[in-house]
């Protein structure tokens, strides 16, 4: 038995002779760093432990007689004693059965990862900053944040300066361009206007109530230089006669009857947002993966651009 | 039996393969004959639409251009709701592309218009400024190939069953036809139908003409495929 001790003892020193003499000269070696130290002592408990452990078994298996009952079954003549389960085995064992029950019903199911749960969280948290961040700003902050909506989403057709890119769109500079107004006037409207169920009727259905008759190639010209000069200059006789009952003497509409004409509000931006719009230029789809804010927003920065 | 098979390793292995087959087998098949099925909302492609679809692939669109949007805040924000998979049933083959020089299509149909598409194509910078896509002038030219797409709904709607000319589930709840032609002069005027449509929202006068004379240019067909992605 002195001999395995020993042979133990000179393979230990062995070892760690040859762990400090490959790593006590380098540089960076064991020269107080507390890091290397520390794997040093790691290492010298491994040698030991390592060391001694088999130490152990193999004095077992040179002592050890097999006794006990063997059980019926035979392997390949290879039989296996009838032995209690360990203890530790066995709350292992259990342990994991528990655990393995845990997890199929409830670990899994509950706390298993998935994009798509990944991304509702995202959204949900995103829209929670969002509404404690900006639910209630107003004025300058809400148009700022109106322009960098304007350049994510409307910049596109509308150009970076919202002057429409050469008619590409409609100049959001200006409340209505000449082209726009006689488009409608000739055509009628409807684009579900702030609650407004009533089209606005074509050329067919507009009386200049001056003359009783109903508005001319001359008039239509005349109102739409008018609206676009920002109501003033000739015509302002056409639109009393023809478009003042339901836009209002000043142009700036009535609730639920017909839309401002004279300026931009937030409310009719929102409204096209939501319903996109149809007139002389194209078509324009509606903005719905815009949110509520974010619409009131770029209505607020829209009707800043021609203040 | 647990004996015989320790005995014979080759149909123990066979026996485990088909255990662990089984297992696969109902595990992935359900799901993913689930996942595949056509979301509602989700309709065939029509003729015209078919054939703005072969223009698109003829011309490499989905080389700079994806049709795949992933869950992710930034990108729904972008391009709208995330893609699922039962939306490419019928799409033969899908266009996912792994690339995005330009920006995903999978839904431009919702936020882009006919009229937008006829000054894009024709002349990207002019509504999008920096853009460094070309300049699509032919499209405008050529002439689209209907009797193709026609071919192609005709193989698909016999090998794959896809509805045509059946009743097919919109989100709304209301429920849509795909027509697809008896013949091929008939499959030609149905794409005659949708194409006149589409350029009555467009400017172009020779393409208007070339419409009202019964031709279709290809810039119609993809302006009628750009139009049905949503």
């Amino acid at each position: 038995m002195n001999k395995l001790y020993l042979g133990g003892a000179i393979f230990t020193i062995l070892m760690l002779a040859f762990t400090y003499i490959s790593v006590g000269g380098s540089e960076g070696g064991l020269n107080g760093d507390i890091v290397n130290m520390l794997a040093v002592a790691g290492a010298v408990a491994l040698v030991i432990i390592t060391v001694f452990v088999v130490i152990k078994y193999v004095r077992q298996m040179q002592t050890d007689t097999a006794d006990g009952e063997l059980a019926d079954e035979s392997w390949d003549n290879i039989g296996e004693y009838k032995n209690p389960v360990p203890m530790g085995w066995a709350i292992m064992f259990l342990g994991t059965m528990v655990w393995g029950m845990w997890y199929f019903l409830v670990g899994y199911p509950v706390n298993a990862y998935s994009q798509i749960g990944e991304y509702n969280e995202d959204t949900a948290a995103h829209n929670e900053k969002f509404s404690t961040q900006y639910e209630s700003i107003t004025g300058d902050r809400l148009v700022e944040m109106g322009e960098s909506v304007f350049l994510a989403e409307c910049k596109v057709c509308h150009g970076l300066s919202a002057d429409g890119i050469d008619g590409k769109a409609a100049n959001l500079k200006v409340r209505l361009e000449a082209k726009t107004v006689k488009h409608v006037v000739e055509n009628g409207s409807n684009n579900h206007l702030l609650g407004s169920e009533m089209p606005m009727p074509d050329r067919n259905g507009l009386f200049n109530n001056n003359t009783g008759a109903l508005i001319t190639d001359a008039e239509i010209d005349a109102v739409s230089q008018f609206v676009a000069n920002g109501m003033s200059g000739a015509g302002a006789e056409v639109f009393a006669g023809a478009c003042a009952s339901c836009h209002g003497e000043d142009g700036k509409g009535m609730e639920y009857v017909a839309p401002n004409v004279a300026a931009f509000t937030p409310a009719l931006v929102v409204n096209v947002l939501n319903h996109g719009k149809k007139g002389a230029i194209g078509a324009m789809p509606a903005f719905d993966r815009l949110n509520a804010k974010q619409k009131e927003a770029v209505g607020a920065y829209i009707t800043s651009l021609s203040k | 039996m647990f004996h015989w098979l320790e005995k014979h390793p080759f149909f123990f292995a066979v026996g485990v393969f088909v255990a662990i087959a089984f297992a696969g087998l109902i595990e992935i098949v359900p799901n993913f004959a689930q996942a595949s099925r056509p979301v509602i909302g989700t309709a065939p492609y029509s003729t015209l639409e078919l054939a703005g679809r072969h223009v698109y692939i003829k011309n490499s669109c989905n080389a700079c251009h994806s049709q795949l949007i992933r869950p992710f805040k930034s990108e729904t924000d972008r391009y709208g709701h995330y893609s699922l998979s039962g939306e490419y049933a019928y799409d033969r083959p899908f266009l996912w592309g792994s690339k995005r020089t330009g920006p995903d299509l999978m839904r431009v149909g919702n936020y882009r218009t006919t009229d937008w598409h006829e000054n894009h194509m024709k002349n990207p910078p002019s509504v999008v400024p920096g853009s460094i896509m070309p300049a699509y002038t032919w499209m405008f030219k050529n002439t689209a190939d209907i009797n193709t797409a026609y071919a192609e709904q005709l193989t698909v709607a016999q090998f794959f069953a896809v509805p045509y000319n059946k009743e097919v589930p919109m989100k709304d709840g209301s429920t849509k036809i795909v027509k697809m032609g008896e013949s091929v002069a008939d499959a030609n005027a149905l794409a005659l139908e949708e194409a006149k449509v589409i350029a009555a929202d467009m400017k172009d006068q020779d393409v208007k003409d070339a419409v009202a004379n019964g031709q279709i240019p290809e810039i119609v067909a993809l302006i009628a495929y750009m139009n049905s992605l949503k």
